[in-house]
């Protein structure tokens, strides 16, 4: 009878620890207008961590939601639509890569493709891309994977390198689908 | 030189004859009673014939295959693991097999993790694989691709050249 108790124990310590490996990831795309204004309103809180880089880089004080979507990746082979009134961001995930999820990105402005590209997304390495001058601004597209689970932990995440057991237990996942395939 | 009760039993079973069976019968008191004896044992002996004769057993193979069944079960229980009842996985293996398991797993994915070692930065950083731009709209638009020089290593994937478009445009 202790013998059991000890194996249900041990069972029971390996699934809660491997829970968070499997942890699913959302992939947040969004469609971002800069522009300077005398008076600058708070940046989302989204791209709250990005904020000084944005601002660093293209020089305008406001960056404004105009569309977003956030798709929850569970095979990899998702795809999802970002939209404004005008520009709608498609976004077809086609599967996972040593470096993230691979992404085909189309800008459209109504029906007309503007930009098209083929990105390794990582989880650590948010996507910036940018778009065409639109007014007095700038349109910007984002794309940021997050975990959905455990925020904190995601935020802590970012800052460092990568659980190393997860990316040791991706990295044998891959060579295991590798051989099958 | 045969006695009485040796003549007596042989002529009850009538295997006395000739003169010894004349000289036997003459010699008894009173020879219808001898006679009647005669009689009763020879019908008790034929009813013990019938009723002590062995039984013949039918269906030969029922009970062949009754005795080999018998014998099986008791070499069976003879054998250690039936006599406790288990099978082959009692707990104590299956810790074993647990644990070799755990220990394989173990081994294995760090022996994947050390070999990514290596590589690690790279699979931090977001690629672009391909880019390309509308060439209707904007012939004469370039692409560039960078990484930010801050902590969010944020990939930059740079378009110069695209058309402008009106401010209704920024709409939401």
């Amino acid at each position: 009878m202790p013998l059991k108790a000890v194996l249900f124990a041990i069972c029971f310590a390996l699934a809660t620890a491997t829970a968070p490996v499997f942890a699913a990831q959302t992939v947040w795309s969004a469609l971002v207008i800069a522009e300077n204004v005398p008076q600058p309103a708070p940046i989302p809180p989204e791209l709250t961590k990005l904020e000084q880089t944005l601002k660093e880089l293209f020089g305008y004080n406001q960056f404004e939601l105009i569309g977003q979507s956030n798709k929850t990746l569970k095979t990899g082979q998702e795809d999802w639509l970002a939209n404004s009134k005008y520009f709608g961001l498609h976004v077809d995930a086609r599967g996972e890569s040593d470096a993230g999820y691979t992404l085909n990105l189309k800008l459209y402005k109504e029906n007309d493709v503007l930009l098209e590209t083929d990105a390794s997304l990582s989880r650590a390495s948010p996507l910036v891309i940018k778009g065409p001058q639109v007014g007095s601004g700038q349109l910007l597209l984002v794309l940021v994977v997050k975990d959905d689970e455990q925020t904190s932990v995601h935020r802590r995440r970012h800052a460092q390198p990568a659980n190393p057991v997860r990316t040791g237990f991706n990295r044998l996942r891959r060579a295991v689908r590798g051989l099958f395939r | 030189m045969k006695t009485f009760e040796e003549k007596w039993t042989a002529w009850l079973d009538e295997k006395l004859s000739g003169k010894e069976l004349e000289e036997f019968e003459a010699a008894l008191p009173d020879l219808q009673v001898a006679l009647a004896e005669k009689r009763d044992a020879r019908r008790l002996g034929v009813f013990l014939k019938e009723q002590l004769a062995a039984q013949r057993l039918t269906n030969e193979e029922f009970f062949s295959h009754q005795i080999r069944e018998r014998i099986a079960r008791e070499t069976e229980n003879d054998s250690p693991e039936r006599a406790t009842g288990t099978t082959w996985w009692t707990i104590p293996r299956l810790v074993w097999c647990g644990a070799t398991a755990l220990a394989l797993f173990l081994i294995t994915t760090f022996m994947f993790l050390g070999q990514q070692e290596s590589s690690e930065q790279s699979d931090y950083l977001t690629q672009i694989l391909k880019s390309q731009v509308n060439p209707v709209d904007s012939p004469n638009a370039t692409v560039s691709i960078f990484e930010s020089k801050t902590d969010n290593k944020v990939t930059v994937l740079w378009t110069e050249g695209l058309q402008s478009l009106p401010a209704d445009y920024a709409a939401k």
